[in-house]
């Protein structure tokens, strides 16, 4: 059996890894524009300069030998032909497969604003092709502009500090970190980020940007007249499934690439995991899927069930954030809020059940929160400050010593 | 499967009796060692506080301070000063009843043993009476007074008692001691809820109860009893379980207070005493020493050489000298009978007496000795034995180990015979440090322990080192019991030794370790070192003179120890005090205190590592004398 | 695999298994008397919780068949070791983003104290003999190692 992957990031490596297990005789091949295994949650470090392209690599050592994969990298898909089962490589090379996984992830989305997508300094922050070409331009300039200050924006500044230079940040709406935050955790790194010599413009937008004769922007402006001037531009403004080369294919897309439980497309043998599902943007759901698409690839049916995406953890100059499940307030909610010098915890509830945990200082034994909010578990029978429940109120252990859930958060 | 109760006993640096105790079919302490193995790591660092209902606090990471604000600083100096305090209280309870016996004794013309050893106080005292029973009446009175004077009133003895620039240095310090009992009082209040916070101020009322502890509860507790009941004299004993004779009722005793005994031990040898004993099957009465009592036996044994059989052991050979079923009954009066005896006891049929309700076992009879009453007593503590004698002689069998221990045993060391022996001079024993023939002292005091690699297992592996770096060594406590049961105290002994120590011992036909009998005696060792020091013309903590309690065991080895550094002595312990949580604590204690006192203590676990350390303190200490 | 087994209800509270913990982990040499108590740095990876009952709950970290912390780790440094089936963590590897800390369901991670840059996380005491300090330190025999089938 001749397996197909496309794509070296976490979904399709864990496939890759599943598959091994439970066909020591596949044949299996990556195929991967990158040219190195990446985390993409790490470029930051690179732009910093506290990694380099190796350090990047979350695979465990000798992956590809160890699992008996055969790696082609840096090498660009552009046409799925289902029909003759085989993939159409950029340099016209066909690769036939037996079954087929498409992880090859999402691409940074440039807003179509002025030429910000026609200039030679304007990028996403997505692969580390990207963080190449930042770190090169970064080289000569000065002034640093961010579209949006969300995870991605502000991992961008984050680098470039390390490296000195000045960075204002453009955000629409009237904090940063809008989509994972509250505006008073969010005013913590805003201050963290001012005290390190970002300067922040909210509730903006970029209304225009002219490229210069060098093809090069060298000011912004925004909605409010305001001009920016900036030798260097980032743009994180969200991805969008990468997707584009399965057109014609007749691989269903909406979002990203339409998949059932099983992570299955509408054709045939050919399965997606990752971003370009459009899922989750989130690590270990893009690791979940890749195992569940293995799975299923061969012929082990495993649905994908665990699909919560509204979790994240932030990590700037050393304040630890974590935050699951909703953050915005509605009504009927109740709002439970604990702070001191150290920490600030807000939970929202409704109903006897968590729907929200902002923690934020210490997150330490927190990992329960997003167990207890996904499963929408009723917690009003227990009768314990909010923020110390724990697993030691639904503990259980089974006769191999896992813990398992019981009282109200059984399942 | 055997009828043993348990194979896992712990070490004992005495093979025969580890052995022995693992092959019993009864359970002791050293069956009991390894599931207490797993200590509180709190405990151990003494972080862990009790003194109120919102306790039990223990200091960590993230929780540096108990709930009332108490930091591990406080914690442990609280912690340390109730121990001390109540060690304190121990000896000083001793030294109380000591000194009572001796008034006693004195007011009803009883018999004066070591007329000598009175003279000799009466003179440092300034009591100047013709009359023997006067005198001695007025020496036991003037202790008495002082342990009985409020804490905000100096001790008058303690200028008499003490080497002259000791006493100059306590006295800059502000450490002398108000009457001994009201500053064991003063401690407990010190460390109790929410009072005193300071580590240092609490560390130096740990000093002060060591020089009250030291000089009453030890050396003058050695003194008084000399004057009743005989001086040390310097002979061979044996010692082990061999001194068990089943021919005899036997009767073990345990504590640390001689003078109890000593009617009832003159009574077991009178005519008609013998002759019931003789109906009764046996050929008479013996007395086994066990625990310190029986090292003061042993250390006066010359006098009672018809009623004392021999030291049998220490603390934790007493489960085992009851195992040999050789023994009828076990008289009690102090520390440290351990409650581990009494299932032995019930299971061998042993009869068990108090004679001191500070120490009332569980299953025992209490009878409190009574100065007055103590004909009656003693007639009804003797029928009690002949009767439990007869009720399990035969049918309880005996397990005898006629082999355990050595004849040749080196005992009756005292400051005073040490120095008749050497020609009533220290010269001869100066000459010789000088000449480094003897390259230092080291006093190896204090109880026997379990845990300290075992039953006496760094006591007797660190004096094997320190004898063989040709240091001499003296002992005095538990750690003697061990240390000769284990042959260190025979002249062949002198093997062991260095080259030099082993000639000087080869010529005088002594043994390189010198038995100064129970942990009272510590006292006797520091008159020896003061009187050396005095001949020098020096400071205490400039003599090549350590003390190792390696195996110390209970509160009172602590007050002993806290005498030691008051004196300005290095001290090592193979077991930290509890007291390792607090930096405060450790830095006083083991840096600190050489600018205070002069001393210091050392905690290492390790023989041959400990024994290194002492030889460089005793090399540094030549070198300051330069010699 | 060898799993460290809880019998829960003989638990006393007494958090030996915490700073036995800390001491198979100290940077320092030493032994447990000089342990640093108040030092932050000394972290425990076992943690004694307590129910709404006020009963113990000592939780420690399962080596899961599946482990949701190597599942969300962008850096590689969690893996799972298909030798032993522990769960080790590679500080040098690790990108400090806490995911794990976020996914692992019962709560047995956390960041590090003072620097909030690595993960506290159980290593069975590998380099410390293979022997779990917390297993040998536990005074009820609470915490006890166990071959089980994964």
């Amino acid at each position: 059996m001749r397996y197909v992957i496309i794509g070296a990031g976490t979904a399709g490596l864990e496939a890759a890894r599943t598959i091994r297990k439970e066909d020591g005789s596949a044949g299996i091949t990556v195929i991967s524009a990158d040219t190195y295994v990446h985390s993409r949650c790490m470029l930051h470090k690179y732009i910093a300069g506290e990694r380099d392209e190796e350090q990047l690599d979350f695979t465990e050592e000798n992956f590809w030998d160890k699992f008996d994969i055969n790696w082609m990298k840096g090498v660009k898909v552009c046409a799925v032909r289902p029909e003759e089962k085989v993939i159409v490589l950029e340099t016209g090379e066909k690769v036939s497969y037996d079954r087929l996984l498409l992880a090859n992830g999402a691409d940074s989305f440039i807003p179509p604003v002025g030429e910000l997508r026609r200039a030679s300094n304007v990028f996403g922050l997505r692969n580390l092709s990207d963080a190449q070409a930042i770190v090169k331009e970064a080289g000569h300039a000065e002034q640093v502009l961010v579209i949006g200050s969300g995870l991605v924006g502000l991992d961008a500044a984050y680098g470039l500090l390390e490296r000195g230079k000045k960075i204002t940040i453009v955000e629409m709406a009237p904090q940063i970190l809008p989509v994972q935050l509250d505006a008073h955790a969010a005013g913590a790194y805003q201050k963290l980020f001012e005290d390190a010599g970002v300067r922040f413009i909210l509730g903006r937008k970029a209304s225009e940007a002219v490229c210069g004769s060098d093809g090069k922007i060298h000011k912004v402006t925004l909605d409010n007249g305001e001009e920016i001037p900036c030798d260097l531009v980032i743009v994180a403004a969200g991805v969008r499934p990468s997707s584009a080369y399965l057109e014609g294919s007749g691989i269903a897309c909406e979002r990203g690439v339409t998949v059932d439980t099983h992570m299955q497309t509408n054709v045939p043998h050919i399965y997606a995991a990752g971003d370009i599902t459009g899922l989750s943007g989130i690590w270990p759901n893009a690791t979940d899927q890749g195992r569940v698409a293995g799975k299923n690839i061969c012929g082990i049916t495993e649905m994908y069930t665990d699909t919560y995406a509204a979790k994240n953890t932030i990590n700037f100059f050393g304040l630890v954030t974590l935050c699951v499940g909703r953050i915005r307030e509605e009504e009927g909610d109740q709002i439970l809020i604990k702070e001191d010098r150290s920490q600030y915890k807000r939970a929202i509830l409704r109903e006897g059940k968590i729907e929200g945990i902002l923690l934020q200082g210490d997150i330490s034994n927190s990992g329960t929160w997003q167990y207890l909010i996904k499963n929408k578990t009723d917690i009003s029978s227990i009768q314990k400050d909010i923020f110390s429940i724990s697993y030691a109120d639904f503990y259980h252990i089974d006769e191999t010593g896992r813990y398992q859930w019981t009282g109200t958060g059984k399942m | 499967m055997n009828q043993c109760f348990g194979c896992n006993t712990c070490k004992s640096a005495d093979k025969p009796l580890e052995g022995y105790i693992a092959g019993l079919p009864l359970e002791t302490s050293h069956h009991r060692v390894e599931n207490q193995s797993t200590k509180c790591a709190f405990g151990l660092q003494g972080v862990c506080c009790r003194l109120c209902a919102n306790g039990p606090c223990r200091i960590s990471p993230e929780a540096p301070r108990g709930i009332c604000g108490a930091d591990a600083d406080t914690i442990v100096a609280r912690n340390f000063l109730r121990a001390v305090a109540s060690g304190s209280g121990c000896y000083i309870h001793i030294v109380e009843n000591t000194a009572r016996n001796v008034k006693n004794v004195a007011k009803t013309k009883g018999d004066i043993k070591g007329v000598d050893a009175l003279d000799r106080l009466a003179s440092i005292f300034g009591i100047e009476e013709a009359d023997v029973y006067k005198r001695a009446e007025a020496v036991a009175e003037a202790v008495l007074k002082d342990l009985y004077l409020p804490e905000y009133e100096k001790m008058k003895l303690t200028e008499k008692m003490a080497y002259g620039p000791r006493y100059a240095r306590w006295k800059e310090l502000g450490i002398l001691p108000g009457g001994a009992k009201s500053e064991v009082f003063h401690g407990v209040v010190k460390c109790s809820t929410n009072l005193n916070s300071d580590p240092v101020n609490m560390l130096l009322d740990c000093l002060k109860l060591g020089i009250s502890t030291g000089i009453y509860g030890l050396v003058l507790t050695n003194l008084l009893n000399d004057i009743v009941l005989g001086e040390p004299e310097i002979r061979f004993a044996p010692v082990g379980l061999r001194v068990i004779d089943p021919d005899y009722i036997n009767i073990m005793i345990t504590g640390h207070q001689h003078s109890m005994f000593t009617f009832l031990q003159d009574r077991l040898t009178d005519a008609d005493i013998v002759e019931k004993a003789k109906k009764a099957g046996a050929k008479g009465f013996k007395l086994v020493g066990c625990t310190c009592v029986g090292q003061d036996l042993q250390l006066r044994g010359a006098h009672y050489t018809e009623i004392f059989d021999g030291h049998a052991g220490n603390n934790y050979t007493s489960e085992a000298i009851l195992a040999t079923g050789g023994i009828d009954a076990v008289i009690s009066e102090f520390n440290c009978t351990l409650p581990g005896i009494e299932p032995i006891c019930d299971e061998l049929r042993i009869k068990q007496i108090c004679i001191d309700n500070v120490a009332k076992k569980a299953n025992a009879e209490l009878k409190e000795f009574d100065f007055e009453n103590r004909p009656a007593v003693t007639e009804e503590i003797i029928s009690e034995v002949i009767e439990a004698y007869v009720a399990r002689r035969g049918s309880v069998p005996l397990h005898l180990m006629r082999e355990h221990g050595y004849d040749n045993t080196l005992t009756g060391v005292s400051e005073v015979s040490l120095k008749q022996f050497l020609g009533g001079s220290w010269k001869p024993l100066i000459d010789l440090i000088v000449t480094g023939d003897i390259k230092g002292v080291a006093g190896v005091v204090g109880c026997s322990n379990l845990t300290a690699g075992g039953h006496d297992v760094l006591t007797v592996d660190l004096v094997k080192e320190l004898i063989a770096k040709d240091i001499i060594v003296l002992t005095a406590g538990c750690s003697s019991g061990g240390i000769e049961n284990c042959g260190l105290m025979t002249p062949e002994a002198a093997q062991l030794a260095g080259p030099k120590l082993r000639a000087v011992c080869e010529k005088l036909g002594i043994p390189p370790v010198l038995n100064f009998g129970p942990c009272l005696a510590i006292g006797r060792l520091e008159i020896v070192a003061t009187e050396l020091a005095e001949e020098l013309g020096v400071d205490l903590p400039q003599l090549p003179l350590v003390l190792s309690a390696a195996q110390w065991l209970e509160e009172q080895a602590l007050a002993d120890g806290c005498y030691g550094l008051a004196l300005g002595l290095p001290l090592h312990l193979g077991l930290p005090p509890f007291v390792t949580g607090s930096k405060t604590a450790v830095q006083v204690l083991t840096e600190d205190m050489k600018q205070l006192t002069g001393g210091q203590v050392i905690i290492n676990g390790d023989a041959k590592e400990s024994a290194d350390i002492l030889e460089k303190i005793v090399m540094e200490k030549r070198h300051g004398l330069n010699i | 695999m060898k799993r460290i087994m809880i019998d829960y209800e003989k638990c006393d509270g007494c958090k030996n298994c915490s700073a036995a913990c800390m001491q198979a982990h100290r940077k320092t040499e030493g032994t447990i008397y000089d342990l640093d108590l108040t030092d932050p740095e000394n972290e425990s990876r076992n943690f004694i919780l307590k129910d709404q009952g006020g009963n113990y709950r000592p939780l420690f970290c399962r080596h899961c068949t599946e482990p949701e912390c190597v599942k969300s780790c962008m850096s590689g440094a969690l893996k799972k070791d298909p030798e032993s089936g522990h769960v080790f963590y590679d500080e040098n590897r690790c990108g400090s983003c806490f995911m794990c800390v976020m996914n692992c369901p019962f709560g047995v991670l956390k960041p590090d104290r003072v620097t909030k840059s690595k993960v506290i996380k159980c290593d069975f005491c590998v380099n410390a003999g293979g022997e779990p300090s917390c297993v040998s330190s536990c005074p009820k025999k609470a915490i006890f190692v166990e071959e089980v089938q994964e």
